[in-house]
C-alpha cells in the first residue's frame, strides 16, 4: 500500500516569488520579496510578530491578495488565482478540522472534491492514517481527538491530495512542549519521505532550525537573511539577525586600524582583530553581539591570550541547570554569561570573550537592533 | 448551614415572585382559561364539539396555514443563507458593505406596516406591475394582483429573512475562519464551502431561528388580513372572525389549540434533531 502511495505522488514543485508587494488597505506589509523555493526543500519563514511572515504564507496560498509581483508555480503565475485553484495544501495553527465530520470525511474531503470514487477515498485515507500512525481512526469524531492527533489529521488532510507544495502556518504552536518536539521530527520525516516542497512559518527559532534546511529571516516586510541554519546562526548578515538568532549580549567597541592590522577596544580591554574581519570593519565605533555561552568567567587579572578580557563583577546569578547563568557588570555594559564554576555575588571577575565568536557590526548599522 | 440555605432559597423566591406573578396572571391564567374553554360546554361538561366545528369549517384553512408557514420558512431559510453566506464569504467589498447596511432594515418595520407596503407593491396596479409594464416586460392587460397566498408568503419572507440572516451571520462569524479557508485551500468553491463546511457547523442556530420564525408567522394576524383578505385564509383571521362576528370564543379557542399543536410540532422536530445529535457517539 505504501509503495503504491509513493508512486502516485507528485514530487515537490518549485515556487519562484518575484517583487511581491502585499498590503492591507494603505498599510504595506511586504515590500518587494524575491524568493525561490527549490522542489522538495523545507524552508522556514522566521521572524518576530508583525514581520510579515504569515502574510507571506497567506499570499502564497491566496488568502491575501497580491498588490504586485508574481508567484510562479510549475511555469505559471498563480498570484491572481483564488485559493482553490492554486493546488497548495495548507496546515493551520488551529488545525481547522471540520467538527461535523469524522476523521475519514476530513481527510477524504479534498479527494471527494476531485471526484475520487468512495472506495478509493476509503483506501487512500486508510493508507494515510497508517502513514500517520492513526490506523483505525476513520470513524472517530475529530472533536474526540487529542491536540497531537488533530494536528496529524490536519496534516493528513493536506497531504491526501498529493500536493506539490505544503504550507505550514505555525502548526505546532497550539501543542504542548513534549508533543511539539515529536511532531517536529514527524513532520520533517514525512516531508522528506514524500519529497514535497514545504514552507513553514514560525516564530520559534529552535523549531525553525531543527526542521528546515533553509531559513528565511524576515524583518519588517523584507528579507533580512536567507541561508542554512548554520549560516544564519554562525554568520548573521546583520545586527538584527544576530540579535534575533539569540546573540542578545551587546558590547560597544572601538575599532582602530594600524599598519600591522586592526585592534578592538572595549573599555580598557584590547584585542587583535582577526584578518578576516579586518577589511570588513571600518575604523570607529562598532557593536559586538554574542550569545550567553560564548563568554567565560576568568580571574580578574587573567592574561588576555588573544581574547578580549574585561574587568567586571557578578551582579546576579541563577542556576538553570548544568551551568550557572551570571549577570556580569563591566564599566561599559551588562551582559549575561553561562559558566560552569560558581562565583559569589559581587566577586571581581575577568569576562573573557573570544574575538572570533563575536558578531561585530559598525555602529551605524547596528543601531537598529540595539 | 441549613437554616442559612433555606433563608437564601426564600430570598430567591421573593426576588422572582413579581416576575412569576406576572407570568401566571398574564400568561398561564389566560392560557389555562382558553384551554378549558376549548374543551368544555358553557355548562362545564367536557366536549370535543368545538374541535369538530373548527375542523368542519376551517380544515381548508388549517392546511392553508401550514402550507403558507412551511413554504415561508423554507424560502426565508434560503434567502437568509444567501445573505449570511454572502456576508461571510463575499469578497467584493462593495457588495458585502451594501448588503450589511441594508439587510437589517425590515427587522425594524412592524408586520402591519410591512403588510401595507406589500399591498401597494404587489397590487394589480401596484409598484411592481407598473415597473414591469413601464420597462416593457409586461402587457398592462396581463397584470394580475399578487395579493393572495403569494402576497402573504412574500411579506413573511421579506419580514423574517433579516431576523434569520442576523442570527445566521452571527453564528457564521463566530466559527473558526480557518475551517473555511482549509476548504478553499483544498479546492472547494465558495458555494461548496458554504453548504458543506460552514452551514453544518451552524445548523442548530439556523434551526432555532427558523422555529422562532415559524411560530411568529403562525401568530400574525395583520398580514393575512390586509394582504389576502378573502378565502382561504390563515387561522389567526378565522379566530378573529369567530370572536368579532359571533362572540364564539369556544371555537376560536379550539382553533387556538390547533395552532398551538402546529407550533409544538415544529418545536418537537427541532428538539428531536437536537437530541439525536447529542446522543450520537
Amino acid at each position: 500500500m505504501r509503495a503504491e502511495r509513493q508512486q502516485s505522488l507528485r514530487s515537490g514543485e518549485a515556487i519562484s516569488v518575484r517583487g511581491l508587494h502585499v498590503g492591507y488597505g494603505n498599510t504595506r506589509v511586504l515590500h518587494g520579496i524575491d524568493l525561490d523555493f527549490s522542489p522538495g526543500s523545507f524552508t522556514a519563514l522566521l521572524g518576530s510578530s508583525g514581520c510579515g511572515k504569515t502574510t507571506m504564507l497567506r499570499s502564497l496560498s491566496g488568502f491575501v491578495p497580491v498588490q504586485s509581483g508574481s508567484i510562479m508555480v510549475g511555469g505559471r503565475d498563480v498570484a491572481g488565482l483564488p485559493p482553490e485553484k492554486r493546488g497548495m495544501a495548507m496546515v493551520f495553527q488551529s488545525y481547522a478540522l471540520w467538527p461535523h465530520m469524522t476523521v475519514l470525511q476530513n481527510i477524504g474531503y479534498g479527494l471527494k472534491l476531485r471526484g475520487v470514487p468512495k472506495a478509493e477515498i476509503a483506501a487512500k485515507v486508510a493508507a494515510m492514517l497508517e502513514f500517520l500512525g492513526l490506523s483505525g481512526y476513520e470513524g472517530r469524531k475529530v472533536t474526540a481527538l487529542s491536540g497531537g492527533q488533530r494536528q496529524r489529521v490536519a496534516l493528513g488532510r493536506a497531504l491526501a491530495i498529493d500536493p506539490g507544495i505544503l504550507l505550514l502556518d505555525e502548526p505546532l504552536s497550539n501543542l504542548d512542549a513534549k508533543i511539539r518536539m515529536t511532531m517536529r521530527h514527524e513532520i520533517r520525516a514525512i516531508q522528506q519521505r514524500l519529497g514535497v516542497t514545504a514552507v513553514h512559518v514560525t516564530h520559534d527559532r529552535e523549531e525553525a532550525m531543527t526542521m528546515a534546511d533553509r531559513l528565511v529571516i524576515m524583518e519588517a516586510g523584507r528579507i533580512a537573511q536567507v541561508g542554512t541554519p548554520e549560516e544564519v546562526y554562525d554568520r548573521p548578515a546583520s545586527a538584527f539577525v544576530a540579535n534575533f538568532m539569540g546573540a542578545e549580549n551587546i558590547l560597544p567597541l572601538r575599532v582602530e586600524h594600524s599598519a600591522g592590522g586592526a585592534s578592538l577596544f572595549a573599555g580598557d580591554a584590547a584585542a587583535e582583530l582577526p584578518p578576516a574581519l579586518r577589511d570588513a570593519l571600518p575604523a570607529g565605533r562598532a557593536m559586538a553581539y554574542f550569545r550567553d555561552d560564548v563568554a567565560r568567567l576568568d580571574a580578574a587579572d587573567a592574561p588576555s591570550a588573544g581574547d578580549l578580557v574585561m574587568a567586571g563583577h557578578v551582579a546576579a546569578r541563577a542556576y538553570p541547570g548544568g551551568v550557572y547563568r551570571y549577570r556580569v557588570k563591566t564599566d561599559d555594559c551588562e551582559v549575561t554569561v553561562d559558566d560552569a564554576t560558581r562565583h559569589e555575588l559581587g566577586a571581581k571577575v575577568g569576562l573573557r570573550i573570544p574575538v572570533q565568536r563575536l558578531h561585530i557590526f559598525p555602529a551605524s548599522e547596528a543601531g537598529l537592533a540595539a | 448551614m441549613a437554616p442559612n440555605m433555606l433563608s437564601q432559597r426564600q430570598l430567591a423566591l421573593i426576588l422572582i415572585a413579581p416576575g412569576l406573578f406576572l407570568v401566571a396572571a398574564l400568561f398561564l391564567y389566560p392560557l389555562g382559561f382558553s384551554l378549558i374553554s376549548a374543551f368544555t360546554r358553557p355548562d362545564g361538561s367536557l366536549t370535543l364539539e368545538w374541535f369538530a366545528k373548527a375542523f368542519e369549517l376551517y380544515s381548508g384553512d388549517i392546511l392553508f396555514t401550514i402550507i403558507i408557514v412551511v413554504t415561508s420558512c423554507v424560502l426565508t431559510g434560503l434567502a437568509a443563507i444567501a445573505i449570511a453566506g454572502t456576508l461571510t464569504l463575499g469578497e467584493n467589498r462593495w457588495v458585502v458593505g451594501t448588503l450589511r447596511a441594508l439587510y437589517r432594515w425590515p427587522l425594524f418595520i412592524p408586520f402591519i406596516v410591512a403588510a401595507q407596503c406589500m399591498r401597494t407593491f404587489l397590487a394589480k396596479n401596484g409598484l411592481m406591475n407598473n415597473t414591469f409594464v413601464s420597462l416593457g416586460l409586461m402587457e398592462p392587460l396581463s397584470a394580475t394582483s399578487f395579493l393572495d397566498w403569494r402576497g402573504i408568503i412574500a411579506t413573511f419572507v421579506w419580514k423574517q429573512t433579516p431576523f434569520v440572516a442576523l442570527l445566521l451571520a452571527g453564528a457564521l462569524a463566530s466559527i473558526d475562519r480557518a475551517t473555511l479557508e482549509a476548504g478553499r485551500n483544498l479546492g472547494a468553491s465558495r458555494p461548496r464551502v458554504l453548504f458543506e463546511l460552514a452551514l453544518p457547523q451552524v445548523m442548530p442556530t439556523l434551526l432555532v431561528a427558523l422555529v422562532l420564525s415559524f411560530v411568529t408567522m403562525l401568530s400574525v394576524l395583520s398580514v393575512p388580513m390586509m394582504v389576502a383578505g378573502s378565502q382561504p385564509t390563515m387561522l389567526t383571521v378565522d379566530m378573529a372572525f369567530r370572536i368579532n362576528a359571533y362572540g364564539d370564543y369556544s371555537t376560536a379557542n379550539a382553533l387556538g389549540v390547533i395552532t398551538y399543536l402546529i407550533s409544538a410540532g415544529a418545536a418537537i422536530l427541532y428538539l428531536k434533531r437536537g437530541l439525536a445529535k447529542e446522543g450520537a457517539p
